[in-house]
């Protein structure tokens, strides 16, 4: 049995998936969730081998939920809107399905997923499928606090900062742990919010109350919720341009 | 008016005062001088008289303003040119008595022409403005045909489209029936949407029934999810209402209300006449929370654009946000 979950918030769009997966007896539809949440809650209790995933939905997107899985299982993107293809892909989606889709289409995805799923995902491929999303510029960050989730608005970040694999997020509210890498973070970020100052931080310009000499060509930048950071070289430089010193 | 045609009709009028002058067997020192100020009398009067009836052009009962004008204005050019040459030219007897003698010719001639230069600067400034209005005319034209483009672009939004395609897809072996009332529900929304002259008002009772159709496929999108409450006042629905103004309110509604909370959503709809002016408030539940992963408000930036197009104010749209609800109150004034 192939366990399977439907994330979609239309019933109906949810309806045809299921449906079609009718003609495939080895698969078995273990729920069908219609918001990000449920979603989760539902991918974390059952452990799926595939999940059919909307994009558009209410309060987290598709691509969101995708971030917050630490083991995400194989993923059949399916909604109407084309720009997400590019993205989707980059996400390590096995394929993505244009609303609506034909039969013979659908059947093409799952034979695709058959493929990988039978010869079992390639063990060195692990460290790709980790989820990098095409950088989009965001204004909000979904994390996951335990079993729930959290939307951060970044205007309510104080700054980043790099933990191994993790990020970081200070807010005002605490710390909050994302799986994701500095870079891919420098990349969505507006550079006209947030400056990465060091090669572990990236802080908020609207955050900063002072810059303070440290040691030699070195500078700290104090922040309004009291912190003091490290500013590298590179980072004084930037952070001298982008604040028109 | 030409540009030449000013400083030429002066240089006429120069060398016919001049060699009239000369007629009467005046030196050619005097004859000259006395043509060229008189001449100069002549400019300066149509450049007074040009930019007076630019400015403002008398009608009905202030007409006789354009007959007026000219000659109290020639009276005080001619007297002014009598003065000046008397005291110029105070010696020469002769040329003095012809200078007095011809003060009521100087007179009606220099009138006369002025009344025809007053005439003439009035319907070239009747030409130009006329010449203005309809170019005004043809851009607006133009900026309403861009906002009913725009307007299409919005209505036929592939994501509402292909979902509701998708949806129908869903129906078809399931249950056929509902889904040929997709279809001609979905049919029926296009139609009215190409259809729809944005120039010309149409009554609320109209705007609603349209407004219906769409709620009615998202209804079945979404299924129980959304939920849609009208309360129209019977007054209100006479009411005229520039079209697809509404829509744009209501499907934000729905956007923020569905893709906002997870829970359902109860949208509503009120339609009222305050005074002069038909009141409709949008109501959808909100999570002040939530931030939406992209920009938010296009919908109302774009009714505010076209509100302020329509009449140039910008008080008709105000939105608030209570308690977990957002307010959207349209004003569209009746007295048009």
């Amino acid at each position: 049995m192939i366990k399977t979950i439907i994330i979609d918030d239309e019933p109906l769009a949810a309806g045809i998936v299921q449906e079609y997966l009718g003609s495939f007896p080895q698969f078995q539809v273990l729920e069908i969730c219609h918001d990000g949440f449920q979603g989760l809650k539902a991918i974390q209790q059952h452990q799926p081998d595939l999940i059919f995933l909307d994009v558009q939905m209410p309060k987290i997107t598709g691509f969101e939920l995708l971030e917050l899985l630490d083991e995400p299982p194989a993923v059949i993107f399916t909604t109407a809107f084309d720009q997400y293809a590019l993205k989707a892909f980059d996400a390590k989606a096995l394929d993505y399905l244009l609303k609506p889709f034909s039969q013979s289409r659908f059947q093409q995805a799952i034979d695709r997923f058959l493929v990988q799923f039978t010869q079992g995902s390639p063990k060195e491929s692990d460290e790709e499928k980790e989820i990098q999303l095409l950088a989009e510029k965001s204004n909000r960050l979904v994390v996951r606090v335990k079993n729930d989730i959290k939307i951060i608005p970044v205007h309510e970040v104080s700054y980043f900062e790099a933990e191994d694999d993790y990020i970081s997020i200070h807010t005002r509210e605490g710390k909050f742990l994302k799986k994701m890498t500095m870079k891919h973070l420098e990349e969505s970020l507006d550079p006209g919010k947030f400056a990465r100052v060091h090669r572990s931080f990236m802080i908020n310009l609207n955050e900063i109350s002072g810059i303070e000499p440290y040691e030699r060509d070195s500078y700290l930048v104090k922040l309004r919720m009291g912190e003091k950071l490290p500013v590298s070289k590179t980072g004084y430089a930037r952070l001298r341009q982008v604040l028109g010193l | 008016m030409g540009k030449w045609i000013v400083p030429g009709a002066g240089i006429i009028w120069l060398l016919g005062c001049f060699f009239l002058l000369r007629n009467e067997d005046l030196e050619f020192e005097i004859a000259f001088t006395d043509a060229f100020f008189f001449a100069l009398g002549f400019l300066g009067g149509v450049g007074i008289l040009d930019r007076v009836f630019s400015l403002y052009s008398p009608k009905g009962r202030n007409l006789w303003l354009i007959f007026l004008l000219p000659v109290l204005l020639s009276g005080m050019l001619v007297l002014a040119h009598r003065y000046l040459l008397n005291w110029w030219f105070s010696e020469e007897d002769l040329y003095l008595e012809l200078l007095n003698g011809t003060f009521f010719l100087r007179l009606a001639v220099l009138g006369l022409a002025e009344q025809f230069v007053a005439l003439l600067a009035l319907v070239v400034s009747k030409l130009e403005r006329q010449e203005e209005l309809s170019r005004r005319e043809a851009q607006m034209l133009e900026l309403s045909k861009e906002a009913e483009l725009a307007q299409l672009r919005q209505q036929l939004q592939p994501h509402f489209l292909f979902n509701s395609l998708n949806s129908i897809n869903a129906l078809v072996i399931a249950q056929p029936q509902k889904a040929r009332e997709m279809v001609l529900l979905l049919s029926d929304f296009l139609r009215g949407t190409i259809r729809k002259d944005v120039q010309k008002w149409e009554i609320l009772e109209q705007e609603l029934n349209y407004l219906k159709m769409y709620l009615d496929i998202e209804r079945v999108r979404f299924g129980h999810r959304l939920s849609i409450d009208f309360l129209v006042e019977k007054e209100a629905e006479t009411a005229k209402i520039p079209p697809l103004l509404i829509q744009p309110l209501v499907e934000n509604a729905i956007k923020h209300g569905l893709y906002g909370v997870t829970g359902e959503v109860k949208i509503e709809v009120e339609c009222q006449k305050e005074g002069n002016y038909l009141l409709i408030v949008v109501r959808n539940p909100f999570d002040p929370s939530y931030v939406c992963a992209e920009g938010t408000g296009f919908g109302l930036s774009s009714v505010e654009r076209r509100l302020y197009l329509l009449f140039g104010r910008k008080d008709l749209l105000q939105t608030s946000n209570q308690n977990g609800i957002f307010e959207v109150r349209l004003k569209i004034p009746q007295y048009l």
